[in-house]
């Protein structure tokens, strides 16, 4: 294996190497490379197949911007990820990395074959080639054009690691470590600012890292970075954080930060998280991201061995790593011109450097000529050869007029080009502030901002190191005093500059046909000059629709590479300016984001909030199947020796019917309404009438939107003239009190009575069966639970088990029933009593799903389950909870607006399947005439539907157009193996004479 | 009395070996919600037996008894545990219109101490909690469960959380204290 | 994220703590029988939804818990003011004046 590794270059560090695998192969780097410095340094350019074309690809850059080298990284233990940059990752002992959407291998790829296919992989083909027949979409053409285009594969197993999330609030923030923003940490750090510098690479120092000549106020570069970063170190007030990509910037100088903590780690401690998502909120915000190097345009200029010249001049100073032994060099831009300059004086053979100016900077082509380097000025690539790598160049002059000459062929083994300089400008583009064109730079700069901040060097076209640091050190020194603090910006003395000057973005000239150069202009997505041209034939004129046509910009990269080129193409085949042209809009994340890090610690047991009650406890020790209602988790029902839900709820609703059930009610919500004034607020909330209930007694309260629907219910107690214990439904319990707060605040703010929540001060056990009474009588101290002194619909406030209590004699379930409400730490101590004491009954633990069953056979209603936001209190039955003497309420006058009274309207009724063990799916919809042709009229649906043990049948509730008019007719359940018919009914199934309340 | 049950799994977060970080479940106290108006405030500050704070934000405390304000009629009071019956005694006494609640059970108390505390609750809060001055409090969002966070001294605060949500605000700090410990 | 400031609170605070609560300066009638049907109509449903400046509530959920008013550009999202629930709709000068305090200097490109 051949050795590119230069001794006496590079930061990399030679005392540690580390043995990583790449296709199964094993290499060696060493620490601090990267996975492409590493794979380069060993002679391998092919990393990858593209997109559409499969066409072999290597290493286009050495930064995050990268479109080609994107690869498959396993870190073991399930940690698989697609797509990672070869650019960016950083290897280490043991990483395993494959090439992506090649098969069967990287050297010999079926779907190269695509390339050969190019008509019908042109700009559009998704929109042109697919279109009819319009089946074959789903079936036939997508999942072909899946397995042939794409990325790499997604990971099936779950992400096995954990991730973290941190908000931050800091007087600046500098985004980019490099020259500039260094010079502007360093400023807003000595003014006592409290700073934050991130950047994305593993070392900061940006481009310093690659210019290890340059000399800076008498230091070399890398001395001077090692001091500047000490001193930031020894800065209290500065946070430096490397590998953190600030991936969006948001209204109010909000940035999001991506901060990767152990991907670079061989061994990851236990419970460490992956990456970090820092939500940063900065008074002022420097931007320094500084810019990207362009590619040239031209045919062949994809293949593998083709990279920017910028690249290849930091894998050689920072990584000691030549990227070929004989390199072409082809530019219309001063800086490629010192990336030969280096190689040469490295040892590498450069045979050429083709500059498509007519002229370039004197300085340049005598130190081309020291080094004994060919110049060919004014001359234009118009191909390359090599099958997996570049092997030659195909190099014409260009004459007067733009004519090209004959052709001249160059061996090489690596073509290195520039096109230019981009500004980082993505960010300041998530602000939504302006962009101006700069036609000397043929490049987009910041204009008009939105928010905060300022940007610094190239990031907005400052070239050159002397010219970022000052700018950088102005900036953070103007961000410091914007926030508070005063400092003196210094001057920076740099030497051994780069230069910078260049002309830029046209597709090069060429002798050949410009119909089929395979010339790219967005490498990720595989689109060539030619694609956008045809785009621009077949009439798109702006960049956003010919971005989306083409694809061009649209890939993981967003175009970074891209953009500018296919902004130039576009331009020239419109003949149109540039800025006419337009350019698209940045979106966030700046560059790809694993979900991970969105979802921060909230995955696993914290993915979401998960509410228990006091005795929820005792459910899971005692066998409960839970199930999510809302934000909680509720017993559904206690299976006993390997029943299925079905024999369960049946067994627990027969205890209930016939001696004793106890139900966890605790997830009830609770708003204690107290005030001077707090029946008056109750009559103007609820439907009902509130003045004339007495203290110690209860009331099931109906409340309605402005609109009229049903919002919510529960049963009301009155604990004094001045106090009244309001229930609502357990997922309702928020939306209540915030809608009653709302109509309290804003509205009726005279009223004196105040709203608390008292949801989880109260653990309530629901206590129901015909020995109800039975059991908790011994229990009970101060009050008197006979039927005549505590009747149905009474409360009281006592003790029971020694402990204080709101009891209530009500009932969902039509059996004598009491809800038992104690201070919530004593929950489950009051249930574990009761459950001890209720042994002699039979007593039967029973979750929501008996306690659906017991309901529905009374005819309850559940909100949100039998209404669904359309009901009024008619349609649903409840005309009865209106007051009707009472002249306002919430949600009255929308009773009697016409549509409200309309006889057709969904009412609720009760509905019995001819087969009695038939039962009903619940949102199954109901026809009248099962016969009609498809679409048919669908007349309403079924909202409840259980199987009734007391009944030893089927019951259901359902919500028919007029249904309370059909009584006794018979309706028809289309379902997908058979029709099923069912008469309608009234709601109530069990006891329609309510004797069993006051068993 | 029956035995008191406390949501919380584990009763500590044991702090890394610098000490930086100790979470403890907080003891139970005697707490109540006072709503009145703000023009009342004196009265009931001395059915209280301390004045109440006058600004949102705000704290007092005296022998024990300590009052935050939480909204422009909001207090929230807490106590030790024994002296809940007095304080609902002392304002079932006050003739201005109020709303006095018991929620000595709605919530848990979680100290979070030590030099990373701070630190460790921007995990989750979205508010600048280095600046927080020490003795306010206000309520706020822990990641997505709503809780009272009270910066009792420098290093020292304490989070009021309701009981279902005290088990989610626990894990996370776990979490957080881990990469703590770890240094990451 | 967006910062919001509590006119109770007098204090900008994270948008997370905030609650979005409609249109402003919609009173409910005080006798709404007295309403015709398409006025009722108009009451419940018919808001303005402008492009640029919006009259809206916001209710400060997990802080103080109080329902406020603000004036906010749904073009930018960019708040010119809040103040309390009961106060009046605030002029085009107090917009204009308070708007002025918190405005965004240009970018120093
Ligand atoms: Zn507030």
């Amino acid at each position: 294996m051949s050795n590119f590794r230069i001794a006496g270059k590079g930061r990399v560090n030679r005392s540690r190497q580390v043995r990583f695998t790449f296709d199964g192969v094993d290499y060696t780097g060493y620490e601090g490379d990267t996975l492409a410095s590493a794979l380069l340094a060993n002679g391998v350019h092919l990393v990858g197949r593209s997109f559409k074309y499969h066409r072999p690809r290597g290493i286009l850059s050495a930064g995050s911007e990268e479109p080609n080298a994107l690869v498959g990284t396993d870190r073991g233990n399930g940690r698989f990820e697609p797509n990672t940059r070869a650019t960016v990752l950083e290897v280490f002992e043991g990483l395993k990395t494959e090439s992506q959407n090649r098969w069967p291998s990287l050297t010999r790829d079926i779907g190269a074959v695509n390339d050969a296919l190019y008509m019908l992989f042109s700009a559009g083909f998704y929109y042109k080639t697919f279109m009819w027949p319009k089946s074959f979409w789903d079936k036939v053409y997508e999942p072909v054009i899946r397995n042939a285009a794409g990325l790499g594969k997604a990971p099936t197993a779950p992400d096995p690691d954990v991730y973290a999330s941190r908000f931050a609030h800091c007087d600046v923030l500098v985004v980019g470590g490099g020259a500039a923003g260094l010079a502007a940490a360093l400023e807003a750090g000595r003014s006592g600012a409290s700073v934050i510098l991130c950047d994305e690479q593993s070392e900061i120092g940006g481009s310093l890292l690659s210019e290890p000549a340059a000399e800076i106020n008498g230091q070399l570069a890398w001395d001077w970075l090692e001091d500047a970063n000490a001193a930031l170190a020894g800065m209290p007030n500065v946070t430096v954080l490397p590998r953190t990509t600030a991936i969006g910037y948001y209204h109010q100088n909000f940035i999001g930060l991506c901060q990767r903590l152990t991907d670079h780690l061989r061994i990851v401690p236990e419970g460490a998280p992956r990456e970090r998502m820092w939500k940063v909120r900065a008074k002022q915000v420097v931007l320094a991201q500084g810019a990207i190097e362009k590619p040239l345009v031209f045919a062949g200029n994809d293949r593998p061995g083709v990279m920017l010249a910028g690249a290849a001049r930091t894998y050689l100073n920072r990584y000691g790593v030549k990227v070929g032994n004989r390199v072409v060099v082809v530019t219309s831009h001063d800086s490629a011109w010192h990336a030969a300059f280096d190689l040469a004086k490295a040892g590498v053979e450069v045979a050429a450097i083709v500059d498509v100016r007519g002229t370039v900077p004197t300085q340049l082509a005598a130190a081309a000529d020291a080094l004994r380097i060919r110049t060919l000025i004014g001359w234009t690539v118009t191909g390359t050869r090599g099958r997996l790598r570049v092997s030659s160049v195909r190099v014409n002059p260009v004459g007067a007029g733009g004519k090209v000459g004959s052709a001249e062929t160059i061996a090489c083994d690596a073509l290195l080009m520039s096109g230019g300089w981009t500004p980082s400008i993505h960010l300041f583009s998530h602000t939504q502030g302006s962009l101006t064109w700069n036609e000397d730079g043929q490049m987009f700069l910041p204009g008009r901002g939105k928010e905060d901040c300022c940007l610094a060097g190239a990031g907005k076209g400052r070239f050159g190191l002397k010219a970022a640091f000052e700018d950088g050190a102005a900036a953070g020194a103007a961000a410091a005093a914007d926030a508070g603090f005063g400092v003196e910006p210094p001057a920076y003395h740099v030497e051994g500059e780069l230069s910078f000057t260049g002309v830029t973005g046209r597709e090069l000239p060429t002798d050949r046909d410009l119909g089929h150069a395979k010339a790219f202009v967005d490498f990720q997505n595989d689109v060539m000059a030619k694609d956008i041209r045809l785009a621009v034939r077949e009439g798109f004129k702006s960049i956003e629709h010919i971005k989306r046509y083409t694809t061009t910009g649209m890939a993981t990269d967003q175009g970074k590479t891209s953009n500018i080129n296919g902004l130039a193409v576009a331009s020239d085949a419109l003949k149109r300016p540039i800025p006419a042209v337009g350019l698209t809009t940045f979106r966030p994340p700046y560059t790809p984001t694993s979900f991970g890090t969105f979802a921060g610690y909230n995955k696993g047991a914290l993915f979401e909030v998960t509410r228990k009650t006091p005795i929820d406890g005792w459910a899971e020790e005692n066998g409960a199947v839970f199930e999510p209602v809302s934000l909680w988790r509720r017993a559904r029902y206690f299976p006993q020796g390997g029943e299925d839900m079905h024999a369960a709820v049946a067994r627990e609703c027969k205890a209930v019917r016939s001696s004793l059930g106890i139900f966890d009610a605790s997830t009830l919500g609770k708003i204690e309404i107290v005030g001077p004034d707090a029946a008056e607020f109750m009559n103007r909330m609820y439907t009902n009438a509130w003045t004339k209930l007495a203290p110690g007694r209860c009331r099931y309260g109906l409340l309605l939107g402005e609109d009229g629907f049903i919002r919510d219910d529960g049963v009301i107690g009155r604990l004094a003239h001045d106090r009244f214990h309001v229930t609502t439904t357990t997922g309702g319990a928020a939306r209540v009190l915030n809608m009653m707060e709302d109509y309290l605040q804003t509205e009726w703010p005279d009223l004196k009575v105040w709203l608390t929540s008292t949801t989880e001060q109260w653990s309530v056990i629901a206590l129901n069966g015909p020995n109800a009474r039975k059991l908790i009588e011994p229990f009970v101290e101060g009050i008197d639970l006979s039927d005549g002194a505590f009747p149905h619909m009474a409360m009281a406030t006592g003790k029971i088990c020694g402990v204080p209590t709101r009891l209530f004699r009500v009932s969902f379930t039509g059996e004598l029933g009491f809800e038992i409400n104690v201070p919530a730490r004593y929950g489950r101590a009051v249930w574990e009593k009761l459950f001890e004491a209720g042994q002699r009954f039979g007593i039967t633990p029973y979750g929501t799903e008996t306690m659906h069953v017991l309901r529905a056979e009374k005819g309850y209603i559940i909100v949100g389950q039998d209404t669904d936001g359309t009901l009024t209190p008619d349609d649903a039955g409840l005309s009865w909870a209106i007051g009707k003497t009472k002249p306002d309420f919430v949600g009255k006058r929308s009773l009697s607006r016409p549509d409200m009274l309309a006889a057709d309207r969904k009412q609720l009724v009760g509905l019995l399947t001819a087969d009695p063990k038939t039962v009903l799916e619940e949102g199954a919809q109901i026809v009248l005439d099962p016969n009609q042709p498809v679409p048919m009229e669908m007349v309403g649906h079924v909202t409840s539907s259980y199987w009734s043990a007391e009944l030893g049948r089927s019951i259901a509730l359902a919500a028919i157009q007029g249904g309370r008019s059909l009584q006794g007719r018979t309706v028809h359940v289309p379902m997908p193996d058979k029709v099923h018919s069912a008469t309608i009914t009234g709601m109530v199934f069990v006891d329609p004479e309510n004797t069993r309340l006051s068993a | 009395m029956l035995l008191a049950n406390h949501p919380l799994p584990g009763k500590t977060i044991p702090g890394d070996t610098a000490s930086r970080l100790s979470i403890r479940a907080a003891e139970d106290t005697a707490r109540f919600s006072l709503r009145i108006d703000p023009a009342a405030v004196q009265a009931a500050g001395t059915a209280f037996g301390t004045p109440l704070p006058t600004r949102i934000g705000g704290m007092t405390a005296t022998g024990g008894r300590s009052a935050l304000q939480l909204g422009p009629d909001e207090w929230m009071l807490t106590a030790p545990v024994a002296e809940s019956d007095g304080i609902a005694d002392a304002f079932a006494a006050l003739q201005e219109p109020h709303s006095l609640v018991d929620v000595g059970h709605r919530e848990v108390g979680i100290l979070v101490e030590g030099e990373a505390a701070a630190l460790a609750l921007r995990s989750a809060i979205a508010f600048d909690v280095e600046a927080m001055a020490v003795g306010s409090g206000c309520r706020t969002l822990f990641d997505k469960a709503q809780i009272v966070l009270v910066r009792e001294d420098e290093n020292r605060f304490r989070i009021v959380v309701w009981r279902s949500f005290a088990d989610h605000v626990w894990g996370l700090l776990q979490a957080v204290s881990r990469e703590i410990a770890l240094g990451i | 994220m967006l910062l919001i400031r509590c006119p109770y609170c007098e204090a900008e605070r994270p948008e997370v703590e905030f609650t979005y609560a409609g249109e402003a300066h919609i009173a409910r009638p005080a006798d709404p029988s007295a309403l015709s049907d398409d006025e009722w109509r108009d009451f419940l449903f018919i808001r303005t939804n402008p492009r640029g400046r919006h009259f809206e509530r916001w209710r400060h959920m997990h802080g103080c818990g109080r329902f406020f008013n603000a004036v906010r550009d749904t073009v930018t999202d960019k708040f010119a003011m809040t103040y309390k629930a009961g106060e009046p709709r605030p002029s085009d000068e107090e917009i204009a004046l308070a708007g002025s305090a918190t405005s965004v200097g240009e970018a120093r490109p």
